[in-house]
């Protein structure tokens, strides 16, 4: 049985800026397998939030391929690629992205806007998974009034219910203090226990050796650890 | 997401931003408000002109004139032009003088012909003359005319206010109308009616001019005989000069004669009916309606029913009725057609100048007037359009200023799932919900703005002792399509963001600031 959810190939993504160009991405080819819990690490500038935007299709490579469960993304239309992102893939990020005039509730609940999930379950759904974050009687607050971890949180129950294949965190732990980095690095193994694809980029090495199973190490667009597909 | 997300997630937005939302929408609710109160007024004036037409029966009406000189001038030019053009056309044809225009005296033969023109119900001519009326000792000055009993069944004078129509055409009976019962002295319509008037005319005679001939103020046989120079009746010229001056003398003394010394006509008659008021509207009618066998007793005795009338009969080379007979064949300054229902009037316009006369059909002038509105309401719309121009622009900063506020959620939408379609459509969406908002708030200004104006307009109107008329309407179809237009415009002002919104790069505007 195939287990590969990911496999790049010759993958680039290159920006023209003005006279030169910058190769965020170059020549990366990889494979990731369902049920792993890949850290892509790197210092600032080396390209691993890039290829994670290109592993989630928010951003179009310059060139090489990208396979998802074997199927070619470059052959998906707009409107595939947002039914990818609204079904397969739940996103967190290091400055967390909740929509700030909505509730902790509410936030989570867009997440359900696009996956065909009925109306009538949505509200339900996203308490439920806020009760699973310890966000239960957080429901009716503005991120503005919780704290960075609790934040954090929100965003993990918004990227988790609705039930994703993987999990993309980039830089989770980012903008947080020590104890509520360890609680959302402790959620993350929590949740790759229960069984969930879980790619994390982040330049925080002890991190990523304390919660994934395999490490990628990248350097100027290129994959410096000996990473093939 | 269904449409009820969508205009959960669109109000929620606009909402949070109140007081741009505010300001936004008033320029949709000022640009919307103008459009209708204007449109509102021209409509107002249209259903006003249209529902007087229409109550005087004026789309079945016709009149006919004879033509004049200005016509025929203008009709012999028409046809010299059509040669002229049918032999640019057609060589072989040789350039000849344009044909007789033919034209013909509105007098019996012509009523009768009229009469008889396919899809004519009722055919009666316009006669007037000046005439004093008396009621309970006191003297009004006024004019009356001769109408037919069979024209009381027109719209035109059918519409009494106290009272009816005259029995017959030789009934002793007078209708009058409303504004000359103003100037009567009665207290209620309702008194007047059965009250006795004598009603006079004053009629020139050939004896009093023939009178005048001989004895007159300005006459004096033997002082005429003294001027004569005898010696002088030998010369031809002076024999010929002295015969034109004393005929010339003579024909004025005739005029003054017959035109200071008239006799006077006088009948009694019965007030039978007071026609309601706004009946001359377009159309003139004179104060005092008579029986048209009544009406012959007046004018039969001469040419003179009025001093002016005989002059400008004798400047215009006509013949005086000088003889105390009712004339053969009388001419009339106009014909009044009712036209039967669903007649072509063009046709029957067509026929008219067939016989020679000149027709006015009110049916043509209203559809000059419908024209007229149109192009006077594109006018108004256009001031409310470059309004409703103004406030679009304020939309599309309102929505280009959202959407580089709310750039982050756009990438974050994308990020969960949200194609460009749905960002597209939750930017039109706001956008929509402005326009839609404005068009409502629009369209009460509109009505109110209308209400206010009546009121003044009608206060105006009673002031100057008109009666009020409504002069502004808010028809269903005023209402739908500014309804429609302030979305349109609404939509149409929020695409261009929209689609800047459908494209921002979700990587940008996911990227740590």
């Amino acid at each position: 049985m195939n287990n590969r959810l990911f496999e790049t190939k010759n993958l680039c993504r290159h920006y023209i800026r003005g006279t030169y160009t910058v190769k965020a991405v170059d020549e990366v080819s990889l494979s990731i397998n369902k049920g792993d819990y890949t850290a892509i690490v790197g210092s600032s500038g080396s390209g691993k939030s890039t290829i994670l935007n290109l592993l989630a299709g928010l951003d179009t490579p310059t060139s090489g391929e990208i396979y998802a469960e074997g199927n070619k993304l470059s052959d998906f239309s707009r409107r595939q690629f947002a039914q990818y992102r609204a079904k397969k893939i739940g996103m967190i990020f290091q400055s967390f992205n909740l929509i700030p005039h909505y509730t902790a509730l509410r936030n989570v609940e867009m997440a359900l806007y696009f996956d065909d999930t009925p109306k009538s379950e949505r509200t339900a759904k996203a308490e439920a998974m806020l009760a699973s974050v310890g966000l239960s009687d957080r429901l009716d607050h503005r991120p503005a009034d919780m704290s960075g971890g609790e934040q954090q949180r929100v965003a993990v129950a918004r990227a988790l219910v609705k039930e994703p294949e993987v999990l993309f965190a980039d830089e989770p732990t980012g903008n947080l203090d020590l104890e509520n980095s360890q609680q959302i690095a402790s959620l993350l193994k929590d949740l790759h226990d229960k069984g969930i694809t879980v790619i994390m980029v982040t330049h925080d090495m002890s991190l990523a050796e304390n919660s994934a199973q395999r490490i990628i190490r990248m350097h100027y667009g290129k994959i410096v650890n000996g990473e093939t597909a | 997401m269904n449409f009820r997300d969508l205009v959960s997630i669109s109000t929620g937005n606009l909402w949070r931003m109140k007081l741009r939302t505010f300001l936004t929408t008033s320029g949709v609710v000022i640009a919307i408000g103008a459009f209708v109160s204007m449109l509102s007024f021209g409509a107002g004036m249209q259903e006003n002109i249209a529902e007087e037409f229409n109550k005087l029966g004026l789309l079945n009406t016709m009149l006919v004139y004879e033509k004049s000189e200005r016509d025929i001038e203008r009709e012999k030019e028409r046809k010299q032009k059509q040669q002229e053009e049918s032999s640019k056309t057609d060589s072989t044809t040789t350039v000849t003088a344009p044909d007789t225009v033919i034209s013909r005296p509105l007098d019996n033969e012509a009523l009768n012909m009229l009469s008889k023109i396919p899809g004519v119900r009722l055919a009666y001519p316009y006669e007037s003359f000046t005439v004093t009326v008396l009621l309970d000792d006191t003297t009004y000055n006024s004019s009356a005319q001769a109408l037919p009993k069979i024209a009381y069944e027109t719209k035109l004078f059918s519409q009494f206010s106290e009272g009816k129509a005259l029995e017959s055409d030789s009934s002793k009976e007078a209708v009058i109308t409303e504004e000359f019962f103003e100037k009567l002295n009665i207290d209620s319509t309702e008194s007047i009616i059965g009250k006795k008037i004598i009603i006079s005319a004053k009629a020139s005679s050939i004896d009093s001019g023939l009178i005048a001939i001989f004895v007159s103020d300005s006459f004096n046989v033997s002082e005429r005989i003294r001027q004569i120079k005898y010696d002088s009746l030998f010369n031809r010229s002076y024999i010929e000069s002295t015969i034109r001056t004393e005929a010339d003398a003579a024909l004025n003394r005739f005029i003054d004669g017959y035109m200071n010394n008239n006799i006077i006509i006088s009948d009694t008659l019965t007030i039978a009916g007071v026609l309601k008021s706004g009946q001359g509207f377009r159309t003139r009618t004179e104060s005092v309606l008579l029986p048209v066998k009544t009406a012959e007793n007046f004018y039969a005795i001469g040419a003179g029913k009025n001093p002016l009338d005989m002059m400008s009969i004798l400047q215009s080379g006509g013949e005086l009725n000088l003889f105390n007979e009712a004339p053969k064949s009388r001419s009339f300054s106009k014909i009044t057609l009712n036209i039967d229902q669903g007649v072509m009037h063009a046709k029957v316009a067509d026929s008219i100048r067939a016989l020679g006369l000149r027709a006015f059909s009110y049916t043509e002038e209203f559809q000059q007037m419908q024209k007229f509105f149109l192009y006077f309401d594109m006018g108004l719309a256009l001031v409310g359009l470059i309004a409703l121009f103004t406030a679009s622009l304020g939309i599309t900063n309102t929505m280009v200023m959202s959407i580089v506020e709310r750039k982050r959620e756009i990438g974050v939408l994308k990020s969960l799932g949200a194609d460009e379609s749905y960002i597209r459509l939750l930017f039109l969406a706001e956008s929509g919900m402005i326009g839609t908002i404005g068009a409502f708030g629009g369209i009460i200004l509109g009505w109110t703005i209308s209400r206010i104006a009546s009121f003044i307009a009608k206060s105006f109107m009673e002031r100057e002792g008109v009666d009020p008329v409504e002069i502004f309407t808010l028809p269903l179809w005023l209402i739908a399509i500014a309804f429609a237009l302030g979305l349109l415009v609404a939509v149409i002002a929020g695409y261009f963001p929209a689609s800047r919104a459908a494209k921002v790069d979700a990587v940008e505007a996911l990227r740590n600031e």
